[in-house]
């Protein structure tokens, strides 16, 4: 009679048979070698071993297969290769696990991989808090099926902005709090840019391997900055002239760098060229200044900047 | 909320402070783009299923096998268990192996004394390879560590990194973190780690003011794309969060106080009793709920289109005006009443500068 045993226990005694006996065995040897441990029953005991085997391999032990012929045709025998499962060893010396160490400390993703790769590589998770800390959040519902999509190379199927995208994910940006997405999108059959919380649903992906990244590829420059944002847009005018009041004028020129200076006023205000290619990029920009900053000129975009204040303060919607 | 330890970590020079009492939040100061979504942490809920047993098990057995013996509380601690957890796993360890199961065959794992102990390595004595998330999180973070003000380039943290990278299967370039500029990022960094009093000139945009305060840096982090310094601030005499590029000027004064450890990895951005408002938003709006933390968010589907509720703490009525201009007709105020017309105010407070006639040349 099958012995009362937990089915943690009893997967962990399978694995370090099929790890130990280095030669494959038959689910009938395996019920022989760990004795009563399955139901004695044939049917009991076959449905139970396929559950321990699912969970096994829902944890990333390959268990391998082979049907065999001859006498034995039709039985099927399992086996692990440890070298399929094992981390080699990367002789990591104690600096570097420190190091390590300090850096997930650090760095936080908002999911728990990180500590087990520490503990995985021989670290251990830091119990003190540091003193410096970055956030780079992956709390997207879909963010752990993208990352191993680009590290994969799966291509990904999604909905975004209500089409559906097949995309061959090329590489990933964290850039001021969005994670983005560069890769060949096979309906506009280019290189796109896709922000990860803005992707509709869930996501799919195909079999690893499924497309090829261009060299040379740099993943930072295809995503476009702030400032670049501000350009690309279709506005027949390209550049205005921008008057920001002293106080803000630091930031701006930090932002835009002296070239973009035209004239400094003697009270301190100064006129800057700000790209307005993108007009709704360039509203977002200008009003975050409030009364502080005016567009003089072109005369174009001075007369939309004032129908949109006109709009907002008649209260039309 | 938020809790702190306080541990001395270096000799208190010239004069020791002690702390005023102060409130329990740290109050958001000026602060613009701020946490989408505050991140918890999943508490374990009900008992551990056979596959999780087992999983923490291959993790924890090579970890043990290559100490040989760590203390129970140390190491439950360590792995996130309660330490009824840990010995029920390791027992169960102890009794698995490969037949015949004589003592020879077991998994050499035993408790003795408040330990526990791991001698023989027979099986799981290496760990598991990482899984393309874990290799995903280890790549990312400690490229972004070596990005931070001060970071060893050619350091241990860079050779962990050379060693790891060939376990990617994309290679390690295509996962890039960009870190904002860091000015005084170092020195505020350094000033945490000492205690010492800085003098700084904060700009608020909100407010167009700018403001002397001293403050005690506790800790700064990066968030959303902007630094950020938790401090205590001498003047209001609150723990106050400070974007660290609104911080025009920064000197030390000289004064030091105990050094603490803030433990929370979420900042509490918002005191209770900040005014509270409701916006609903039109999908041409919708950087504002992406943007910004928010209490509670509905979506609610009005003239047959979706528009978002959400409802959110704002520091100040300049700063729910700064962000209604530049959303324009994509957001309303929901409540409270008194800001209903506050878009179209600030609005007019701008237009009056166009149509003054401008600012001539």
């Amino acid at each position: 009679m099958a012995i009362k045993i937990s089915q943690a226990e009893r997967m962990l005694n399978l694995l370090a048979l099929l790890v130990d006996r280095n030669r494959p065995l038959t689910l009938r040897q395996i019920r022989q070698e760990l004795g009563k441990q399955y139901p004695d029953g044939d049917e009991a005991a076959r449905a139970a071993f396929e559950r321990d085997k699912a969970a096994l391999r829902e944890m990333r032990i390959p268990i391998e297969t082979k049907t065999l012929g001859g006498d034995a045709a039709g039985e099927v025998t399992y086996w692990v290769n440890r070298s399929n499962y094992e981390l080699s060893d990367l002789r990591l010396s104690d600096e570097e696990r420190i190091a390590l160490q300090l850096a997930v400390a650090t760095v936080h993703l908002g999911a728990q991989h990180g500590e087990e790769a520490l503990w995985k590589l021989g670290g251990e998770r830091a119990m003190q808090s540091t003193s410096l800390s970055v956030n780079i959040g992956l709390v997207d519902q879909n963010m752990s099926a993208i990352t191993d999509a680009v590290m994969q190379r799966r291509t990904l199927n999604f909905e975004y902005k209500g089409e559906k995208r097949q995309v061959d994910p090329y590489g990933m940006l964290s850039r001021s709090g969005f994670w983005y997405i560069i890769g060949f999108d096979h309906l506009r059959k280019d290189k796109r840019v896709f922000r990860v919380d803005r992707i509709e649903g869930k996501v799919a992906s195909s079999q690893t391997r499924a497309f090829k990244t261009p060299s040379g590829f740099d993943v930072a420059a295809a995503v476009p900055t702030e400032k670049q944002m501000l350009a690309a847009g279709d506005g027949e005018e390209t550049t205005a002239i921008v008057l920001v009041d002293g106080p803000l004028v630091a930031g701006v020129r930090n932002e835009f760098g002296d070239g973009a200076v035209i004239k400094e006023r003697a009270n301190g205000s100064v006129e800057f060229s700000i790209p307005c290619g993108n007009l709704s990029a360039f509203r977002l920009w200008l009003f975050a200044m409030v009364e502080s900053a005016e567009v003089l000129a072109p005369p174009r975009v001075r007369q939309q900047v004032i129908e949109w204040l006109e709009d907002l303060a008649a209260g039309k919607s | 909320m938020k809790s702190k330890k306080a541990s001395v970590k270096k000799t208190v020079k010239k004069a020791t402070i002690k702390k005023p009492a102060k409130k329990a939040v740290i109050k958001k100061t000026a602060i613009k783009k701020t946490l989408k979504k505050p991140v918890k942490k999943a508490s374990r809920r009900g008992p551990r299923s056979a596959a999780q047993r087992v999983t923490g098990l291959l993790v924890m057995l090579p970890w043990i096998m290559q100490r040989k013996r760590v203390k129970i509380s140390t190491m439950a601690k360590q792995f996130g268990l309660t330490e009824t957890e840990l010995m029920d796993d390791i027992q169960m360890a102890a009794v698995c192996g490969v037949p015949p199961y004589s003592p020879d065959a077991l998994i050499d794992v035993f408790m003795d004394d408040g330990m526990v102990v791991a001698e023989v390595p027979l099986v799981f004595s290496r760990p598991l390879k990482l899984s393309t998330a874990e290799l995903f999180a280890i790549s990312v973070m400690a490229k972004t560590a070596l990005q931070l003000p001060g970071a060893d380039k050619k350091g241990p943290l860079s050779t962990a990194l050379a060693k790891i990278a060939p376990l990617m299967p994309s290679g390690a370039e295509t996962i890039k973190v960009e870190l904002p500029d860091a000015k005084f990022v170092k020195e505020l960094r350094y000033a945490a780690t000492t205690g010492e009093r800085h003098d700084i000139e904060y700009f608020s945009p909100a407010s167009q003011k700018r403001s002397n305060r001293v403050i005690t840096a506790r800790k700064v982090f990066e968030d959303s794309g902007h630094w950020y310094v938790a401090a205590d601030d001498h003047q209001s005499g609150e723990d106050r969060i400070f974007r660290i590029d609104r911080i025009e000027r920064l000197a030390a004064v000289g004064i030091f106080d105990v050094v603490e450890q803030i433990f929370e990895t979420d900042p509490q951005w918002f005191a209770s009793t900040m005014q509270q408002v409701t916006l609903r938003v039109e999908p041409e709006a919708r950087w504002i709920v992406e943007s910004y933390p928010y209490i509670s968010r509905v979506t609610k589907k009005i003239k047959s289109h979706n528009v978002v509720e959400i409802t959110m703490s704002i520091t100040s009525e300049q700063w729910l005006g700064r962000m209604l201009l530049r959303a324009g007709n994509g957001v309303k105020v929901v409540k409270p009443v008194e800001f209903k017309n506050l878009g179209k105010l600030s609005a007019q407070k701008v237009l009056a500068r166009y149509v003054a006639g401008g600012s001539a040349k």
